[in-house]
């Protein structure tokens, strides 16, 4: 079986600042980095070094620019375990901590911390995986709690309750507190080991003296466009973060609503399940009530956990390859962007255009307009309902606002500089460091007739100046069709062509050029922006009930303070092809 | 695969960043060391809180980086131990384990204190102190451990159980001599009631015991299945393991031959139907062949696991699909799919791993992936390694797909082909040509035009690359690629690309044999392409000049050969004067050949030759250019080939070396070779055998153990559960319980339920613990009952049970 060696945490300049040894002799964490450290980024998170004694292999992960390692020795471990198990520890920590997590923060409060690790594995088994149940059984010193979670808006005031005397007399009260809850696991208090052993993963009695309820969903896109603009695929990927601040154990029960999509489709939790594919819960949910009736039903943990994961096919399930629906415009985002390469009068200048699809631009670029009529045609689709209205909003859900565009284009190593770039609005620049083009644009500055940004790139200096014919294959000229039961005859035929056009130098000259540059044009092009507010998909909260009969320590005329937060990121998620 | 802390990421922005270190900056606790004596004097303090800051700094220096020496402390730390405090208890644990190994003596002088903490009235203190003792890394302990650990296995709470069954890995770590004594342990704790006890006692079976024996496991298996959707991920995880291990040898493979029957995996294929026309002829015939029957047990674990596909722990669904792959791989395995897609969401480090194990799934089960095809489409944000792992799905379902997929996916494979990453271009250019291998004609033959066309780029680099999967193409079928060869050859007036041009030359000499003979004799299109390349000789690389007069030596060789045979047909067939003739050339050219092969300088015998064949004269000027290469190692090779050649009549040993059949080149799809590691398995990443432990061939049939042994067994560990719990309840007293109410009742929430009666507290606890297990003769049925619930069953359960409390 894969047993847990040890854990090493590095800051984010590779200097050692944590290391825990479970069990047996792991290669030491300062022998582990230089071999690390010799693969270039992005590490591979599990790399084996046979040169070690004994061979090891290395698991890391990064969170917030911390680096986790954890190395294996022994005999085969299951990867995902270990890294799993990383990052537990790092949600752990985070919890503790506040996130971000910061090397400073551990640092100081190591006490902290090395009873998180050795909580989380006894020994080397996993065997504590619950950031919030951990809260049982690690001694915080009630100032470090108050002052690290207070600020944060984790429960950390109410967490340690009759702590803030200090002295003397507030440690014993939380050595009564712990002897409470010891004493609630034992078997000696049935109702209490009901409560303690049937929710293992919230801690026992929480308290808050303001029950508040808070729902983010945040979907990360993940489209594809062809160089023609059709949609390869399109994807949100959601994740739903609970926020639960509620006294005793609170039953809750949250319903989704698809916000049109999949109408028709059986009842409601059935469209639910088909527009939130292959989700996956946090084990409080209760799947039974998820597969029959389309809602989440749970007992939370304390605090601010992951309650699922979902993914949507933008495309919708039924979309064919040839239908004409594949438009990006049909997905309704709120910006499109595109690429024109090989312009100028030596190809040596590439166009992007960032367009607002959506809306009814009078003066808008021919491309905008072709795209108004994709949008035309397929206007007819239900998933017309949840496109993003533009708006300058506060980022609720009835006026969502626009966090800042960047395109990023990606340009070949050979590009030496990029000698222009004219953004009509925004600013532009090269980095030379991982050669790309970056452009922002604010949300307020990017209107209805979009942005262009023009650039021209200069290759390298060698082949800048010659006849770029002699390097040339020349071969653009004849396109070369294979074909199995062409008649030899044809060979001839081709080669006269191939002759003829040979013989247009100038023509040549300029195709060549073009050519040459084609080499110097960036192949992709990536879009990242923000929205609050909105969500691809058009998921929406329907409603978040508690259930006062079924929860427990909790008052019936307790009326939580419920919040609901959208958001769809696309970090360099949007990709254009070209 | 869901975490918290990456979800914030998102959420949070750089304001929090600033916020924190704004904090960072402010007034702190001071963490200034102290000197050495003073530590000690807090932790002589009276004062728990003095006591504490003692201790921490203490731990503080222990993981500070460098580690400062804490060892001094170890008697004064050992003290504290006698304090009530439960505060103080964790960091002096912490430091006894961490620096018990290195003072043994002084560490034994704390065993006593800890072993009374073993009867502590406070449960948590006892999983505490049982922890600790057992890991403390003195072997002479071993025997206490063990004791402690019996105890703790009949101990009334769970968490002490768990404990318990945690410390048994540590107990057999520190001493081997113990282990019949822990899996005695073991096979109690797996019997546990309490669902993660029995997780925790699965781990420890999987670290202490060997996957042979399986005794203690009969007994407790179909509880265990019912048991693991509650349990926590570790403890699936490892049960999961387990079970793979157990059903293989213990639940043989019977296979029935049948017709057909509407099975659920038929309907999966069904569906697929229309997504791929061309395969569904092969997979109705697989269905015709075999269908396994499942034990029922099997069954039930395969349908119990289930669930686990929605959890949010990327480990657990890989064991699930693991679990289904190695186990039910027709039946069950399509469903786990759609979650093993789902991994691809998850950060970058465990998607990396998924994807390994997604090629190994897919190299089984291609088809199965097909609906998928998006997720894999490449983005070029990711990482190298991801996409070289996407790329080989994308070909592996390639062969599956339907025609317009296809096209799609190699107008993908064409896009990233000219791509400015040489390292992506040369894995979508083998990716195409592993493409090209697919069964179906038209396909490959599209994938050819998609390579051939590569060649026109400007990209060096691709055109090499395109070359060589070119040239594996051809080399697997020559007489289909006849005229391809020739058309490559006349591609040879533009390519630039040295090792495109190499790679031509190479297979002009290899195949276009059989074009020379339609040609006519001697001539043919690779004497010609010879002429020509001659020609530009000194113009080309290195590499191509040899391939250059490789393919000479080729055609000349060929044309002795084909002139040996015309002598002999002629021998045959008697003519007289024509034998004399060609027994008059022959000798001529012997002789020349031999001045050839004499003095290669001398132009004489040349120039007197008008008469002779021009291949011949060739042959020979492209050997004076072999000559005055630079480079030894063409001129080395061109000399082995004169001397290979200088006698025209016994070709036979230059024919068996330039002329022997090539080995055709395999390009199978980069995980092929890592097909022998087990999903889920560090071995599959790092593509290294690293001493994991295989999985089981199936048992034979009628070598399995006898499933009576599940059947009885669990009735009677029902009935040891069922009396241990009674044998709990009797032992503690009613008024014990309502004191620890009381005591717990100091809080403001359970006031309220401390008024509740003694009646109400005991329902609850049967309805929680044994699921409506009361007493006596009805147990056995009840037991029997519950045997058949679902995983259903045992949540609206837990929600009944919360009902309970109003």
């Amino acid at each position: 079986m894969s047993a847990i060696e040890a854990v090493h945490i590095f800051d984010e300049h590779n200097n050692l600042l944590l290391t825990h040894t479970y069990t047996g002799r792991p290669s030491p964490p300062l022998v582990l980095l230089p071999l690390y450290l010799q693969h270039a980024a992005p590490r591979p998170s599990v790399l084996y070094f046979p040169s070690l004694h004994p061979p090891t292999v290395l698991y890391s992960i990064v969170q917030d620019n911390l680096l986790f390692f954890s190395p294996s020795s022994g005999n085969d471990t299951e990867p995902l375990l270990v890294l799993e198990f990383l990052h537990r520890v790092a949600d752990a920590l985070e919890e503790f901590l506040g996130s971000p997590l910061l090397a400073s923060k551990i640092a100081a409060n190591y006490d902290i911390v090395a009873q998180i690790l050795a909580e989380v594995a006894d020994a080397g088994t996993v065997c504590h995986g619950e950031a919030n149940a951990l809260r049982d059984v690690v001694e915080t010193e009630p100032g470090v709690l108050n002052n690290l979670l207070g600020k944060v808006g984790l429960p950390g005031n109410a967490a340690v309750p009759g702590l803030q005397g200090g002295g003397p007399l507030a440690m014993s009260g939380s050595g009564g507190g712990i002897q409470r809850t010891g004493s609630g696991l034992s078997a000696l208090q049935p109702a209490q080991t009901a409560q303690g052993s049937a929710i293992p993963w919230r801690r026992n009695n929480v308290k808050h003296t303001s029950n508040e309820l808070y729902v983010d969903i945040v979907e990360t896109l993940s489209v594809t466009l062809a160089p023609s603009g059709r949609l390869l695929s399109a994807f949100a990927y959601g994740s739903i973060a609970f926020t639960s601040k509620v006294s005793g154990v609170p039953d809750l029960l949250l319903s989704l609503s698809t916000g049109g999509k999949g109408a028709g489709m059986g009842n409601r939790g059935d469209q639910l399940r088909a527009v939130m594919e292959r989700t996956v819960f946090h084990p409080c949910v209760r799947l039974g009530r998820w597969k029959t009736e389309g809602v989440l039903s749970f007992v939370p943990p304390d605090g601010r956990f992951a309650l699922c994961g979902y993914e949507v096919d933008l495309l919708g399930p039924e979309v064919t390859l040839t239908a004409g629906k594949s438009t990006y415009g049909s997905l309704g985002l709120p910006a499109g962007v595109e690429i024109t390469v090989g312009l100028g009068s030596s190809g040596n200048e590439f166009e992007v255009r960032l367009t607002q699809p959506t809306t009814s631009g009078g003066g808008a670029s021919i491309a905008t307009a072709s795209l108004q009529s994709n949008l035309s045609g397929g206007s007819g689709i239900g998933s017309r309902s949840s496109s993003y209205k533009p708006g300058v909003g506060t980022g609720d859900s009835k006026a969502p606002s626009l966090d800042k565009f960047t395109v990023r284009v990606p340009l070949p190593t050979a590009v030496r500089s990029v000698t222009e770039l004219r953004p009509s609005k925004g600013e532009a620049h090269w980095n030379p460091v991982d050669g790309s083009v970056e452009w922002r644009v604010a949300a307020k500055d990017f209107g209805p007739l979009g942005a262009v940004l023009r650039c021209t790139i200069q290759g390298p200096l060698a082949a800048d100046g010659d006849g770029a014919g002699a390097v040339l294959n020349g071969m653009t000229a004849t396109t070369y069709d294979y074909n199995d039961d062409e008649p030899a005859s044809a060979y001839q035929t081709s080669d006269g062509q191939e002759k003829q056009s040979n013989g247009v130098p100038a023509q040549v000259s300029r195709e060549a050029k073009v050519e040459k540059s084609r080499e110097l044009m960036p192949t992709s092009t990536t879009l990242s922006f923000s929205v609050k507010g909105w969500l691809a998909s058009g998921l929406r909260v329907e409603s978040l009930l508690l259930d006062n009969k079924k929860s427990r320590g909790l008052g019936p005329e307790v009326k939580p303070y419920k919040g609901v937060k959208y958001l769809t990121v696309s970090r360099e998620g949007i990709e254009l092809r070209c | 695969m869901e975490s918290i802390s990456r979800i914030s990421s998102l959420l949070e922005t750089a304001r929090d960043l600033t916020l924190e270190a704004a904090r960072d900056a402010g007034p702190r606790k001071s963490t200034r060391p102290l000197p050495v004596p003073q530590i000690k004097k807090l932790l002589d303090s009276r004062q728990e809180r003095e006591v504490l800051d003692g201790l921490r700094r203490i731990i503080a220096m222990q993981y500070a980086n460098p580690p400062q020496a804490t060892l001094t402390f170890f008697p004064a730390v050992l003290k504290t131990l006698s304090h009530p405090y439960p505060s103080t208890r964790p960091l002096v644990y912490n430091y006894l384990i961490h620096h018990a190994e290195l003072d043994p003596d002084t560490a034994l002088l704390s065993i006593n204190t800890i072993q009374k903490s073993l009867s502590d009235s406070n449960p948590r203190v006892r999983a505490m102190a049982l922890k600790t003792m057992a890991g403390i890394r003195v072997p002479v302990i071993s025997q206490i451990v063990s004791l402690a650990i019996k105890k703790g296995v009949s101990d009334l709470s769970p968490l002490v159980r768990k404990a318990a069954a945690l410390a048994c890995v540590k107990c057999v770590r520190l001493d081997e001599t113990t282990r019949p004594q822990v899996e005695e342990y073991l096979a109690v704790l797996l019997a546990d009631k309490q669902y993660y006890v029995a997780g925790a006692a699965v781990q420890a079976f999987m670290e202490v015991c060997s996957t042979e024996r399986f005794d203690s496991i009969h007994p407790v298996y179909r509880r265990l299945c019912r048991m693991v959707v509650d349990m926590d991920e570790w403890g699936q995880i490892a049960l999961l393991k387990l079970m793979t291990v157990y059903a293989r040898r213990c639940f043989p493979r019977r296979i029935k031959r049948t017709k057909r029957a509407q099975t659920r995996e038929q309907k999966v294929q069904d569906f697929y139907e229309d997504l791929e026309p061309e395969t569904q002829p092969q997979s109705s015939e697989a269905d015709y062949e075999e269908t396994s029957i499942a034990d029922p047990d099997l069954t039930l674990f395969l349908t119990s696991i289930a669930p686990l596909l929605q959890s949010r722990t990327s480990a657990v669904i890989l064991a699930v699909a693991s679990a289904y792959l190695y186990l039910a791989p027709t039946t069950h395995l399509p469903s786990a799919i759609g979650p093993l897609i789902a991994l691809l969401r998850s950060p970058q480090d465990i998607q990396q791993v998924a994807l390994h194990n997604m090629v190994q799934v897919c190299l089984a089960q291609p088809s199965l992936f097909v609906p998928y095809y998006r997720h894999f489409l490449l983005r070029s944000t990711e990482p190298p390694h991801a996409r070289g792992l996407k790329l080989e799905v994308l070909t592996l379902i390639f062969p599956s797909c339907s025609p317009d997929i296809q096209s799609l996916l190699l107008a993908e494979l064409g896009h990233f082909s000219r791509s400015p990453d040489p390292a992506l271009v040369r894995e979508s250019v083998r990716a195409i040509g592993r493409c090209a291998q697919s069964p179906n004609p038209t396909s490959s033959r599209r994938c050819l035009a998609l390579l051939l066309n590569q060649l026109h780029s400007s990209d060096d680099n691709l055109v090499g690359e395109a070359m060589q999967v070119i040239r594996h193409l051809i080399q697997r079928s020559p007489t289909e690629h006849r005229k391809t060869v020739i058309r490559l050859a006349k591609n040879l007036d533009h390519l630039t690309s040295a090792t495109a041009r190499a790679g031509i030359v190479w297979l002009v000499g290899e195949f276009a044999d059989c074009a020379g003979d339609e040609v006519g004799q001697g001539g043919g299109v690779a004497a010609d392409v010879w002429r020509i390349l001659v020609k530009g000789y000194a113009g080309e690389g290195e590499e191509v000049r040899g391939q250059i007069v490789g393919l000479g030596a080729k055609v000349y060789l060929r044309w002795l050969n084909e002139r040996k045979k015309e002598k002999e047909e002629k021998m045959d067939n008697g003519v007289g004067d024509e034998l004399s003739l060609s027994t008059r050339t022959g000798e001529n050219h012997d002789g020349e050949e031999r001045g050839f092969a004499e003095d290669v300088l001398a132009h004489q015998p040349q120039e007197e030759k008008t008469t002779s064949h021009p291949i011949e004269l060739l042959w020979q000027h492209t050997l004076l250019l072999a000559r005055y290469t630079p480079s030894y190692h063409l001129r080395d090779r061109a000399r082995l080939y004169r001397a290979l050649l200088a006698i025209p009549s016994s070709t036979e040993l230059a024919s068996l070396l330039l002329l022997a059949p090539k080995p055709v080149p395999q390009a199978p799809s980069p995980s092929e070779s890592r097909r022998a590691y087990l999903l889920g398995s560090a071995s599959l990443v790092v593509g290294e055998d690293l001493r994991g432990v295989g999985l089981p061939e199936w048992v034979e049939d009628g070598r399995e153990p006898d499933a009576g042994l599940r059947e009885e067994g669990g009735d009677g560990k029902a009935e040891y559960v069922g009396h241990r719990e009674r044998g709990g309840v009797g032992s503690v007293s009613a008024g014990e319980r309502l004191d620890g109410v009381l005591a717990g009742g100091a809080g403001v929430g359970v006031a309220k339920k401390g008024g509740r009666t003694l009646d109400a507290w005991l329902d609850e606890e049967d309805g929680k613990e044994s699921s409506g297990e009361s007493e006596g003769s009805v147990e056995s049925e009840e037991e029997t009952s519950t045997e058949d619930e679902s995983e259903e069953e045992s949540e609206s359960e837990e929600d009944e049970e919360a009902g309970l409390v109003k």
